[in-house]
């Protein structure tokens, strides 16, 4: 507490979440927002559930075990009072195996109920975007490039912006057609079909399930216990009980003819490291998962194809919870750019403008409109109509009131 | 030993044998072809026995039940019944020899199904019966009964049906182990009756159905005929015997999942090698009986196989042709069978297709992880897993149940017997499929088999019944030894 205290512009209470007692100190009978996020489950359906019957309006808790609920999500509202669960751990992993799934990409995130996808892409030299100015970008179906990040530094482009070997680029297209974009984009995408990761824990784990049946997947794990575990619940994957991270390991498993390599070993520093050693043993695509915000500048140094934050996912899925009712989902990327998922009321200030990087939306960058259940990549002089959804773009902590000019 | 728990046990065991004996009593009165008195006396004494033991035990202070008290309680039980139903043979002149009497009676317990008459056909109905109502007592268990009527404390009732239990994993169907063994007895009840009325809509006499309902869901085989089923030649009766072998063979536990509506996945895989086990052996025995021996078409190649397939793989017994008569492969093949034995929880004997399944999982997974050292492997069936512990527990009894066998044999073969008969003899008696090779044959009856290789193979059937560990745990010197009490 003493150390969190000057960090943070808020008031810290010590004690257990869980008491009434404790919530009631901490002022929750006047609370709008309780957020329960402790490292264990049932501390925080208890913590949510008890700030719930306090008065809290409305309460989110973190649950990492689905298992708790018996696949009934019902339960956590009906009968304990917690409006929102969140799951990082299984969010980073999801997140993983759709960019895992799509040939090319380094990232993927989905928005407006899936119907619309932003992924992120390393421009090669065979690229047909390398070197070309993004106005006169070639366009086999529409896309957007909604920005650029290069050297660590992410950039809206200006319409005269030069794509070069080596940026990395967020396009947004359909989700029917995200495949087919990122395919060109990437000159000479190779589907992935095997797949090993470094780390059987939680991340791992559902990693693991999701894409056992897809590929072939193999799981290095170093806890004995946690591997047997694994190896109960996915069948299909092969788990291999191996101790400390060496060249000779990885290559005894193969990890230089690997389409992907995946880390989530619970710590960056191993992460990355074993990220490194598989890029440079030859695996083709390598993910890591990091916690640390501090070791997000080496991701592009180490020459790491994508890095996955559990903190910005949970980040991610609170906010969206806690933003002005517009929002109707974000995401954070790595790089410290964020995309917005926005509702354009009816009679709000941003109906009827432009949807280009000026005016109201200056600093932003407009990726695609959900126009009447079909998606729309919007044209120069395109308007903003109500009840749009509007996907944006933008460096974090700038054009910061653009999400109240669709508020009505 | 802490005759507190075994006591009670054992006189609840005979209790039931000795109820047993009066049944057959009072169908002796209605026939009126002998053995009333032979079966009276020792009816009432060994239920009078039984009831002294049990009240006795009752009184004794109850003690924590050892896994030792278990073992030896169970092993007592068994061998008092099997002592008890000798009696009677003996009494009604059946056996002249004790040990005879002995065999027939263990035979019996255990379902084993190996006899020493040579004309079945001249005893009078209460002998008859009696063969086919040890068959059916000791079908799921006779200390199953006794847990399931007069149930002990729960620790010990839970220490007791395991002990006898024929799966290699634990499993309970409802909180309280008496309940399970109330249910397990109640299913068996209902496919008894159902198998007797089965066939005597087959064409069976009331008689002929009532015992051979005991014996083919026991999976013992027993027969009131001399040529066993063979007797009948009726393709409806040999049909109908066929799936009641068959229904014998799968876990009791099944059916009542089956019926509450429960899953079924944790047995389904089992099941189904089960059935696909009885058809391929029957297609490749048929097969086999139709190219290298004078059969006179597929369809009676195929009934003879169907019959001796699935009366030897579940460890029955009854004969319909002689199978001994086949060649080699053939005969090798249906002896095969019986190492397998039908499902855990069944009445059968043998190892049981699911230990033959985890067996044959481990041998995969060796080799595999001779190719991949750090793989972790998990011994799984389709819908469950199992603990590594049971892998050791499979291995263990598959190599004790090999060795018991192998020195099965040795035995058979110094009291004289030839190779061939030695090994299947020893195999009868221990898979308990009660039938073998040469002169232990399919048609033929243990007679060949001296007076002490008789005592010798009734260790054997106890041994099987009891699935070797609990027998062979009371033959090692750590079991007496009183320092770990």
């Amino acid at each position: 507490v003493r150390a969190l205290q000057p960090a943070l512009d808020a008031l810290v209470v010590t004690g257990n979440g869980a008491s009434p007692r404790v919530l009631k100190d901490a002022g929750a009978k006047e609370a709008d927002l309780l957020l329960a996020v402790t490292e264990i489950d049932e501390v925080n359906l208890l913590a949510a559930a008890a700030g719930h019957r306090l008065g809290v309006q409305r309460t989110l808790a973190r649950v990492r075990d689905a298992e708790w609920f018996g696949g009934d999500q019902g339960f956590a509202r009906d009968i304990l009072g917690v409006d929102a669960v969140i799951d990082p751990e299984h969010a980073t992993a999801d997140d993983l195996a759709e960019t895992l799934l799509l040939p090319g990409a380094v990232h993927v995130e989905h928005f407006a109920e899936g119907a619309i996808t932003v992924a992120e892409i390393v421009i090669r030299e065979h690229s047909p975007l390398a070197g070309v100015v993004v106005r006169e970008r070639p366009e086999p179906v529409p896309y957007s490039i909604v920005g650029i990040l290069r050297g660590g530094a992410v950039l809206v482009p200006t319409a005269g912006e030069r794509v070069q070997p080596g940026d990395r680029v967020f396009a947004v297209a359909s989700q029917e057609q995200i495949a087919q974009v990122v395919a060109f984009l990437d000159g000479a995408p190779e589907e992935v079909r095997d797949v090993v990761v470094l780390g059987g824990g939680r991340v791992g784990g559902h990693l693991a399930k999701r894409l056992a049946g897809r590929c072939d997947v193999r799981v290095l794990e170093r806890d004995a216990e946690r591997a047997r575990l694994l190896a109960e619940r996915v069948p299909q994957a092969l788990i291999l009980h191996e101790g400390d991270l060496s060249k000779e390991m990885l290559l005894a498993h193969g990890v230089d003819r690997a389409g992907a390599f995946v880390a989530c070993a619970g710590d960056d520093r191993t992460n990355l490291l074993a990220t490194l050693h598989a890029k440079q043993l030859g695996a083709r695509l390598c993910l890591a998962v990091v916690t640390r915000e501090q070791y997000v500048p080496l991701v592009d140094a180490l020459g790491v194809d994508g890095a996955f934050s559990l903190r910005l996912t949970t980040a991610e899925a609170i906010l969206r919870f806690v933003r002005v009712d517009t929002v109707r989902a974000m995401h954070l990327t790595i790089s410290g750019a964020e995309v917005l998922d926005l509702n354009a009321d009816p009679g709000s200030a941003i109906v009827g403008a432009r949807a280009e990087p000026a005016g109201r939306l200056s600093g932003c960058e407009v990726g695609a409109i959900l126009r009447d259940g079909r998606v729309l990549i919007p044209a120069a002089g395109e308007r903003i109509q109500a009840g749009d959804r509007v996907l944006l773009f933008r460096r974090r902590g700038t054009a910061a009131r653009v999400e109240h000019a669709f508020d009505a | 030993v802490r005759w507190g728990v075994v006591l009670p046990v054992v006189g609840g065991a005979l209790l039931a044998a000795g109820a047993g004996m009066l049944v057959c009593a009072l169908v002796a009165a209605g026939y009126g072809d002998g053995g009333g008195l032979a079966f009276a006396l020792p009816g009432s004494a060994t239920a009078a026995l039984g009831a002294a033991g049990l009240l006795l035990g009752r009184r004794l202070p109850s003690s924590p039940l050892r896994p030792r008290d278990g073992y030896f309680a169970v092993t007592a039980a068994w061998a008092a019944s099997a002592a008890a139903g000798a009696i009677p043979l003996l009494a009604a002149a059946t056996f002249a020899a004790p040990v005879d009497a002995f065999f027939e009676s263990m035979s019996g317990f255990t379902g084993c199904g190996a006899t020493l008459l040579d004309d079945v056909e001249a005893e009078p109905h209460a002998v008859l019966l009696w063969r086919s109502l040890m068959h059916w007592i000791g079908g799921v268990g006779i200390v199953l009964l006794v847990v399931a009527v007069a149930p002990a404390t729960g620790l010990a009732s839970q220490r007791l049906f395991f002990a006898e239990s024929s799966s290699p994993t634990t499993e309970r169907l409802t909180p309280r182990i008496a309940d399970t063994a109330k249910i397990i007895w109640g299913v068996y009840l209902t496919l008894t009756v159902a198998s007797c009325l089965a066939l005597f809509a087959a064409g069976m006499r009331p008689f002929d159905a009532v015992n051979h309902a005991f014996a083919g869901i026991a999976t013992g085989g027993f027969s009131t005929r001399t040529a066993s089923i063979g007797a009948f030649d009726s393709l409806p009766i040999e049909l109908v015997t066929i799936v009641v072998m068959a229904l014998g063979g799968i876990n009791m536990a099944f059916y009542w999942r089956a019926v509450h509506g429960d899953s079924l996945r944790p047995q389904l895989a089992e099941v189904r090698a089960y059935v696909l086990l009885l058809a391929g052996g029957t297609a490749v025995v048929a097969a086999s009986v139709l190219i290298a021996d004078d059969v006179s078409g597929l369809g009676t190649a195929l009934r003879e196989a169907a019959f001796s397939v699935v009366s030897m793989m579940t460890t029955t017994a009854f004969i319909t042709g002689d199978f001994d008569a086949y060649n080699d492969f053939a005969r090798l093949v249906i002896v095969s069978l019986t190492f397998i034995g039908a499902c855990a929880g069944s009445t059968a004997g043998g190892m049981k297709v699911v230990r033959f399944l985890l067996l044959s999982r481990t041998a995969v997974q060796e080799v595999q992880r001779q190719l991949q050292p750090s793989a972790v492997q998990v011994l799984r069936l389709p819908g469950r897993v199992f603990a590594e512990d049971v892998r050791r527990t499979v291995l263990g009894f598959f190599f004790v149940y090999v060795s018991v066998w192998a020195l099965g044999m040795l035995v058979m073969a110094a009291v004289g017997l030839d190779a061939v008969t030695a090994g299947s003899a020893s195999a009868a008696a221990l898979n308990l499929s009660g039938a073998g090779l040469e002169a232990v044959g399919a048609t033929e009856n243990f007679g060949a088999v001296p007076p002490a290789g008789r005592a010798a193979l009734s260790l054997l059937m106890l041994i099987g019944r009891l699935e070797v560990f609990t027998v062979v745990a009371l033959l090692t010197p750590a079991f007496w030894r009183r320092r770990w009490a």
